[in-house]
């Protein structure tokens, strides 16, 4: 049911490589950080892909590149086939309404300068939906769908809590009818208790709105219970993308498996490769050579140093980039 | 919730309320505004005149009719002060919102666009930085605008004198603002919002108009009001140098360079224009400094 | 960091060679034009006097040309003559430099000396009457037309009390005390102006130091040497200070413009107005041109001051 093969994804990337640099300067040479390495991924319609990593992995990168805020360096992102550095005008902006932007910091992606009612019509402003009145209306929807008080709409954002302002960032996304919601951690920035509320709320409009959701967090155990499908990412690269029972049962990848110890609740009692992860993730302005994870990989060999391991199917809707996948050896 | 239920706005202006100073400073400001824009009936109440020359009444002491007097030429100095400040006070708030403007466009199409047109439009704001003020003002005030193909009677009229002033030190006083706005603008494009309006596909001229310039309103409102008592020092030495405004209008700074010859005998004439300017300036001064605390983000609940 | 000054240096060139054709091309748009002011002097020009004249000075070139002519015979070190005074630009220059050094030095030393003392009493004493009093005179010396106050105190000391001279040079035998009685207002002008900013400047460095964390720990430590807290936060309060001074200082020849011509100081201030409104071309481009390389060359020792004062600075980046 997942991963249907021979079908259009509705989003998709081909070896997208998105690398920041800068010139070199008077004392330096010039720099340049490949924060998303020729990843390739796709997220089909009504499906939840999480991707999960630590912070620095690129994943907000990655997030960015689908939407087209930071230039590729190299590869191509694809929205319903369409190629989209080859997309007309309209059709650019049709994908920019069917693919809408949930970010990490709710203090920071709310302009403090808008009433909550305007934030949330911009979407219909920006892409001419409706009338004056009948985005007043919307927008009354919009709250009642997110769980925002009536009155909400008049009051400026730093009136909320971090909650209730993500609450007012997911309304936004929903307004124009999207089909597809990319959230770049949506829950970091809450009270755990307040991030339940939250789950239980995506859940329900994906059910209700048929969304597919692409979400990214650096908490396995956030992402558990929504998501169909998980991709590991490190230093830029997926390394593992599998179901997510597969993956929370049989994490191939040791990467995967050491972010599952990590999880108390999920790793506890089960059989985990050396203990939870050591170190600090590389710089990517120098990173490890041959497999990018082998200074801090328990099962690491010399072949590690060296070659970097390509990503291959081990069963049907597993693959992995691992020389010595764990469970299979 | 009830406390929070305010805009940004109305806890600005509270904090502005509670500022004594700058509460009376504003009511200054208002007043000599209110007062030299109703100088015409000002006058026709008192029965005097600050225009028209009376040479029965010259130097006539302060007496219920001539509040200060009146001058060489027999005309009202009170209503002529008004008529002075008609012409020094638009100049200020013209002059400032004109400085503002340029400044505005400059400074965020720097910030917004950055790389190449940053540094051009940065060159160019160190160029007309590094220019001694007072010096190219009055040069500019001297240019023959006949020698531009404007006609003789055009460059005679008291408006085209009066635009000039607008223009040159508009024309040479952006640059503060155009620095702040770019600052404000290359962190406000950082800033998560602007990117969630990119994504959704908004123009540039919505970014800048929606989400850049409401954010960077903070500075650009202190330095338009600071810019104004400049301004207002400046068309006062202009005039006062006899390049600024001409008779028959006047001016705070072109009624001061006639009473300086009539310094020895009638002391005062020279004593009213300067403290109307430095009333007004200080006055304007204690306003932005009052906005600048009311404004500042530290001091807002988060 | 040797690279970072040739960059500077080029730059300020490159700004200062824009200048000059600017500041030559608007002085061309004056009333007048040389020939003019000649043929005034002297109303027996003939026709034919004058159109030799005007191909001797080249006045129908085009602007570019004038221009180039004059570029060239600059930068041999041939800077022409004054219109009025007949004698060498430079021999002009070099007198009234000397003049505006001494009033302008004797004012920036006073400023600020005046200001950094006010500026820390009203950070200490901060929300006391003190502070208010304080603030209220900086705000003061910002808003007054300073021509106005120069009016106002040679109608007081000079024509009431008879205390000082109206204005002019002193004589040389008049002595150190002829200098003293003609700097006094003057300078006092220039102190009452350029305090006030410059204090409240001094002010809020001091109080954004006086917030560090170093010295409220010193503080409630109980370090009660008030002395030794105050040099402390002084040292770093005057960092942003001395750059401000640094940047002022590009405006020592032309800033007291006014202040010179009220009190009729022969400085450069003077002799830049002097020039411009008595139409004398030459003198005022080359005196303009000079203030601008003054104030080029403040920015950049403004920036290297910065940079050496405060290590978290690096050279190249520019603040912002
Ligand atoms: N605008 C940028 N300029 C330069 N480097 C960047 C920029 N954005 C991200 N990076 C670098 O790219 C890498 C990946 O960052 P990011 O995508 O934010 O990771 P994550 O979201 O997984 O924490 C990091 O090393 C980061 O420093
Ligand atoms: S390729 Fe080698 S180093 Fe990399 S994860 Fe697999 S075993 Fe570890
Ligand atoms: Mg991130």
């Amino acid at each position: 049911m997942h991963t249907v093969y021979g079908m259009t994804a509705l989003l998709e990337t081909t070896n997208l490589t998105v690398s920041f640099g800068d010139r070199a300067g008077w004392f330096r040479p010039a720099r340049e950080v490949l924060a998303v390495r020729s990843v390739s991924l796709a997220l089909q319609a009504g499906e939840v892909l999480a991707v999960v990593g630590e912070s620095g992995s690129g994943k907000t990168t990655l997030a960015r590149a689908l939407l087209g805020l930071v230039p590729i360096a190299a590869g191509e992102v694809r929205y319903d086939g369409c190629d989209t550095a080859t997309m007309t005008a309209p059709q650019a902006l049709a994908m920019r309404r069917s693919v809408q932007m949930v970010f990490q910091d709710p203090f920071g992606s709310l302009d403090p300068r808008l009433p909550v009612g305007a934030i949330i019509a911009e979407p219909l402003d920006i892409h001419r939906i409706g009338n004056p009145a009948s985005r007043r209306a919307r927008v009354a929807e919009l709250m009642g769908l997110v769980g925002l008080p009536a009155d909400a709409a008049g009051r400026y954002p730093h009136q909320f809590s971090g909650g209730q302002r993500q609450r007012i960032a997911f309304a936004r996304a929903l307004a124009p009818s999207p089909r597809v919601i990319i959230a770049d951690e949506p829950l970091s920035a809450l009270d755990v208790s307040i991030q339940s509320q939250m789950l239980n709320m995506a859940a329900e409009l994906r059910a209700r709105l048929g969304l597919a959701y692409l979400i990214i967090s650096h908490d396995l155990a956030a992402v558990h219970h929504i998501a169909d499908r998980v991709a590991t990412m490190y230093l830029g690269r997926i390394v593992e993308v599998s179901d997510v029972d597969a993956l929370f049962t049989r994490p191939a990848h040791p990467y995967t498996a050491a972010l599952l110890a990590a999880v108390p609740r999920i790793g506890a009692g089960k059989w985990v490769p050396g203990a939870a992860l050591g170190g600090d993730i590389p710089s990517p302005l120098a990173p490890p050579t041959g497999c990018a994870f082998h200074p801090r990989c328990p099962a690491a060999s010399s072949l590690c140093a060296t070659a970097t391991p390509d990503m291959r199917a081990i069963r049907a809707g597993h693959d992995v980039a691992c020389h010595h996948p764990l469970g299979t050896a | 919730m009830t406390e929070a239920a305010v805009s940004v706005w109305q806890l600005r202006w509270r904090r502005l309320a509670r500022d004594r100073v700058a509460l009376g400073a504003l009511s200054v400001l208002v007043l000599l505004y209110v007062l030299c824009f109703s100088a015409a009936w000002i006058e026709l109440w008192l029965d005097v005149t600050g225009v028209d020359t009376d040479l029965m009444s010259r130097f006539d002491p302060i007496d219920a009719r001539h509040w200060l007097g009146s001058d060489e030429a027999g005309r009202d100095e009170f209503t002529r002060i008004l008529r002075g400040g008609q012409i020094s006070l638009s100049i200020g708030l013209f002059a400032a919102l004109g400085s503002s403007f340029v400044g505005t466009v400059i400074g965020a199409m720097a910030g917004y666009f950055r790389g190449r047109v940053d540094m051009v439009l940065m060159r160019f704001t160190d160029f007309m930085l590094a220019m001694p003020a007072l010096p190219v003002l009055i040069i500019l005030a001297a240019i023959d605008l006949t020698k531009l193909g404007f006609s003789q009677d055009f460059v005679r009229s008291g408006a085209a004198g009066y635009w000039r002033i607008v223009l040159i030190v508009t024309l040479l006083g952006w640059t503060t603002v155009a620095r702040l706005v770019r600052a404000a603008t290359l962190s406000l494009v950082e800033r998560e919002f602007v990117l969630a309006a990119r994504a959704q596909g908004a123009s540039s001229l919505r970014i800048l108009w929606v989400h850049v310039l409401p954010n960077a309103v903070t500075p650009i409102i202190v330095a338009t009001t600071l810019r104004m008592g400049g301004v207002i020092l400046t068309e006062s030495a202009l005039s006062f140098l006899g390049v600024g405004i001409q008779p028959p209008s006047t001016s705070w700074g072109s009624m001061l360079t006639n009473a300086q010859e009539l310094m020895a005998s009638n002391p005062l004439l020279a004593v009213y224009p300067g403290a109307a300017i430095l009333l007004a300036v200080i006055a304007i001064n204690f306003v932005g400094d009052g906005l600048q605390s009311a404004f500042d983000p530290r001091a807002d609940p988060h | 960091m040797g690279r970072f000054l040739l960059g500077r240096i080029t730059g300020a060139g490159i700004v200062l060679l824009l200048k000059s054709f600017v500041i030559f091309a608007l002085i061309g748009l004056m009333p007048g034009d040389p020939l003019d002011l000649m043929m005034n002097a002297n109303p027996e020009t003939t026709p034919e006097q004058m159109a030799h004249l005007r191909a001797m000075y080249g006045v129908d070139l085009p602007i570019t040309q004038r221009y180039w002519t004059w570029l060239v015979a600059a930068l041999q070190g041939d800077f022409g003559y004054s219109r009025i005074q007949h004698r060498p630009v430079l021999d002009i220059i070099i007198p009234a430099l000397g003049n505006t050094l001494i009033l302008t030095g004797a004012a920036f030393v006073l400023s600020t000396t005046l200001a950094v003392t006010l500026g820390t009493i009203a950070a200490l004493k901060r929300g006391t009457w003190i502070d208010r009093i304080i603030n209220l005179f900086a705000f003061a010396g910002i808003s007054v037309p300073s021509f106005w106050l120069g009016l106002l105190m040679i109608y007081l000391f000079a024509v009431r009390l008879g205390w000082l001279p109206a204005g002019g040079m002193p004589r040389p035998e008049q002595g150190y005390g002829g200098m003293l009685a003609h700097l006094a207002m003057p300078v006092m002008t220039l102190v009452i102006v350029e305090t006030g900013g410059l204090a409240r400047y001094a002010r809020a460095a001091m109080i954004e130091v006086l917030s560090q964390d170093y010295i409220r720990t010193a503080r409630a430590k109980g370090l009660t040497d008030r002395r030794m807290l105050v040099r402390h936060a002084l040292r770093n309060a005057l960092i942003p200070v001395l750059t401000l001074v640094a940047l002022q200082l590009g405006g020592l020849f032309s800033g007291a413009a006014l202040t010179e011509a009220m009190f009729a100081w022969r400085g450069m201030g003077r002799l830049i107005l002097e020039a411009i409104l008595g139409n004398d071309y030459n003198l005022a481009l080359v005196c303009l041109m000079f203030v601008t390389a003054t104030i080029l060359i403040a920015n950049i020792c403004a920036d290297i001051a910065y940079t050496w004062l405060d290590p978290r600075i690096s050279l190249g980046k520019r603040r912002r």
